[in-house]
């Protein structure tokens, strides 16, 4: 991966622990014109660190990995004072560790598996945004606290809910309505916070600290 | 040949035999009064000839109870020519009783009116009284068979009911006369029902006891068809012919209570199934998210490949490969519903005494285990009381440590299984120790994950769910290796009070 294409996006460090995942996404990570550099654990990546070239860089890590996991890593690279920002990849569904992961400075987080345009799409605002936009509530865009507002203390409830990763059966089941109930309250929350995806709700959760962590 | 008549000389003849004879007679009026009683009957009562003459019979020599059957006898005897026969009390003058065996019969006058009744009776109270002895064993013997909670019936060796306990008749719902005399196998359903004969045949036959003198689990069957467990018990002797004698219990009770414990086992079984499908889905999921992202990211690259390439066949392509990665997702969608749908339920929390729960657990353990050898010890902290549990839930685990113990002690020359409960100001301590094989360096650090195990057919579900139970109880759970033989798990869990504040803060 050393030869540099002439519309390379950034430099692309992937991180998992599966040799099928790392092959498969490096092809599509570099068909889509970035640089990617793989990495079998999170070991072997922070031991190479010191020669990465991390001036347009985005850190693509596994979550879940034997060994130094992918939170772990996002941690250690802080007490290091890297800079890099970081997206996370999660079992599908795994919605409380995305959530831990964006608190823990991830810009974005990716269910597997993915498609290109949701990867791009992650990839590019890493890339583009500074890091701190997603945990930094004075440089929030100003109409997420506005959107917030809009939601009614229901709404709130279940907003918390989703970002907890409970289910809407959960959901439904702690607030004693169907779950339907819950899927409608799901749909208005999208609505009024603008949200194009589940990950950019997450991210707005976390910044704006909906679930009061 | 008609005897020669013989003279009575004035009666003195008749009266001499009348006087003579050794068993009391006594010639009654039409009326019933007595004209003549004998010395035998003087002997017998008590009472003068004078004392007797004049009276009738059943104002004083009759038990007030029999009386009135006297008194019918007495019209019978006179209404016909042929003797009767009858048995009654004579009541002596002292107050005892006599039983009398009587024959009676009518003497007609010249007119063919009735002048007396003849009545010769014999004392049978010595041989009578032997009878009523042998009855009143036989009813003695028959009350304590009544009184038994045991249903006892016995049969010949036709198998034809002879006789049926009151608790029979409670038990099977027929009544004693309308099953003697029937088959026994009336009291059993199918297959027993048609085969009795031939188990019965097969012993006479062979002498083989295949049930004789032990205690076996039967299904009987009452009247109303309704089947049930008896533990059946059979004895034989002979009396004349073989008789056998069955003690037939019905357990429904006990087996309402086996059941009752089967169906917590078997809950703790689902629980566990459930446990183990959700930890067997959340690794399943991951293990093949891994290959579906590896593909979805190749047909991507690919899809990105050929829109560069820009060719018209590589156009027609690329929607393909589209769909091929959605249908990935697809895939990936339904493992993520099967793993939620297994995810494990919420713990259902309510305050369970704690030495209760693990004494129940350890029973449950026992069951059916490989218990050959092993010594059980328990010391449970008297006064422990109660924690917030999901009770399922912590005897799931205690069990399945329990199992393992044993397990571990498989090849042990010492088998002791320790289980201990204890508590402090923060929390309420299980532990399971044995003095098994003690747990590898190996194991140690994968110990709670799934799918470590080192045990041969473990799945190495057990104590991975083990541990993901007492998380969500916000406990601890650990293991050592004991310094001398075996290992040592302790499970534990915050003490009630605490958790009471910890539910009441959360509200």
């Amino acid at each position: 991966m050393t030869t540099l294409q002439q519309t390379v996006k950034g430099d692309v460090f992937l991180v998992d622990d599966d040799v099928a995942v790392r092959r498969g996404v490096a092809a599509l990570l570099t068909a889509a014109d970035y640089h990617v550099t793989v990495f079998k654990s999170a070991e072997e990546f922070l031991s190479a660190l010191n020669s990465l070239d991390r001036a347009r860089a985005v850190l693509l890590v596994d979550v879940c990995m034997p060994g130094i996991q992918g939170l772990e890593l996002q941690e250690r690279l802080k007490e290091q004072g890297v800079e890099l920002p970081c997206v996370v990849m999660t079992a599908h569904g795994d919605i409380p560790m995305a959530v831990r992961a964006m608190r823990n400075g991830a810009t974005d987080f990716l269910e597997k598996p993915f498609t290109v345009d949701e990867v791009t799409a992650a990839l590019d605002r890493a890339l583009t945004l500074p890091q701190e936009i997603a945990i930094a509530p004075h440089r929030l865009p100003a109409e997420w606290p506005e959107n917030l507002a809009k939601l009614t203390p229901r709404e709130l409830e279940v907003f918390r809910g989703i970002v907890d990763g409970a289910t809407n059966k959960e959901i439904a089941r702690t607030l004693d309505v169907s779950p339907r109930t819950i899927e409608v309250h799901r749909h208005k929350i999208m609505l009024k916070m603008n949200a194009d995806s589940f990950a950019e709700l997450v991210r707005m959760a976390v910044a704006l600290n909906v679930d009061g962590h | 040949m008609r005897p020669p008549e013989l003279e009575d000389f004035d009666g003195t003849l008749t009266e001499q035999i009348l006087q003579t004879v050794d068993t009391p007679v006594v010639i009654l009026g039409p009326d019933g009064a007595i004209v003549r009683f004998n010395e035998a009957s003087e002997r017998l009562t008590g009472y003068s000839i004078d004392e007797a003459i004049g009276r009738k019979v059943w104002n004083f020599l009759i038990v007030d109870e029999e009386i009135d059957a006297v008194r019918s006898v007495f019209e019978k005897t006179r209404g016909e020519d042929t003797p009767t026969h009858f048995t009654n009390y004579w009541k002596t003058k002292d107050g005892r009783r006599r039983v009398l065996e009587w024959s009676n019969k009518t003497i007609h006058n010249d007119e063919g009116e009735v002048a007396y009744i003849l009545a010769t009776g014999v004392d049978i109270t010595e041989t009578q009284s032997t009878e009523f002895e042998l009855s009143e064993t036989q009813s003695y013997l028959q009350s304590i068979i009544d009184a038994s909670p045991v249903a006892i019936i016995t049969i010949n060796e036709q198998g034809l009911i002879q006789s049926f306990s009151s608790e029979a008749e409670e038990c099977f719902g027929y009544m004693k006369a309308d099953v003697i005399g029937s088959n026994v196998n009336i009291l059993m359903p199918e297959p027993d029902h048609s085969l009795h004969n031939q188990y019965i045949d097969a012993y006479l036959k062979t002498g083989k006891k295949r049930i004789i003198n032990r205690a076996r689990t039967v299904i009987a069957k009452r009247r109303n068809g309704d089947i049930f467990p008896a533990v059946l018990h059979i004895t034989e002797f002979t009396d004349g012919e073989r008789i056998f004698v069955g003690f037939v219990e019905d357990v429904t009770q006990q087996k309402t209570l086996e059941r009752r414990l089967e169906s917590t086992q078997l809950q703790l079984q689902h629980a566990g199934r459930i446990g183990a499908m959700g930890e067997i889905a959340t690794s399943i999921a991951h293990e093949l998210n891994q290959p579906l992202t590896a593909a979805a990211s190749l047909a991507g690259a690919v899809s990105l490949t050929l829109k560069k390439a820009d060719c018209p066949a590589c156009k027609d392509a690329m929607p393909l490969l589209d769909d091929a990665v959605s249908e990935i997702r697809r895939a990936s969608e339904i493992i993520r519903q099967m793993r939620e749908f297994l995810r494990k339920r919420k713990t259902a929390k309510s305050l369970h005494n704690v030495n209760k729960v693990v004494e129940e657990a350890s029973a449950i353990a026992l069951i059916g285990a490989q218990t050959e050898g092993v010594k059980l010890t328990t010391d449970f902290e008297s006064g422990i009381g109660e924690a917030q549990m999901d009770r399922i839930q912590i005897q799931q685990v205690i069990i399945n440590l329990i199992r393992n113990a044993v397990d571990a002690m498989k090849e042990s020359s010492e088998k002791r299984l320790t289980i201990s409960t204890a508590k402090n100001a923060d929390f309420i301590e299980i532990r399971v120790e044995d003095t098994g094989s003690g747990i590898t360096a190996e194991m140690e650090k994968r110990l709670f994950e799934p799918f470590a195990t080192s045990k041969k057919g473990g799945m190495g579900i057990g104590l991975s769910i083990s541990r993901s139970i007492i998380d969500a109880h916000q406990g601890e759970i650990a293991a050592i290796n004991k310094e001398s033989l075996g290992s040592m798990f302790s499970i534990k869990l915050p003490t009630g009070n605490y958790d009471d504040a910890a539910t009441d803060r959360k509200g």
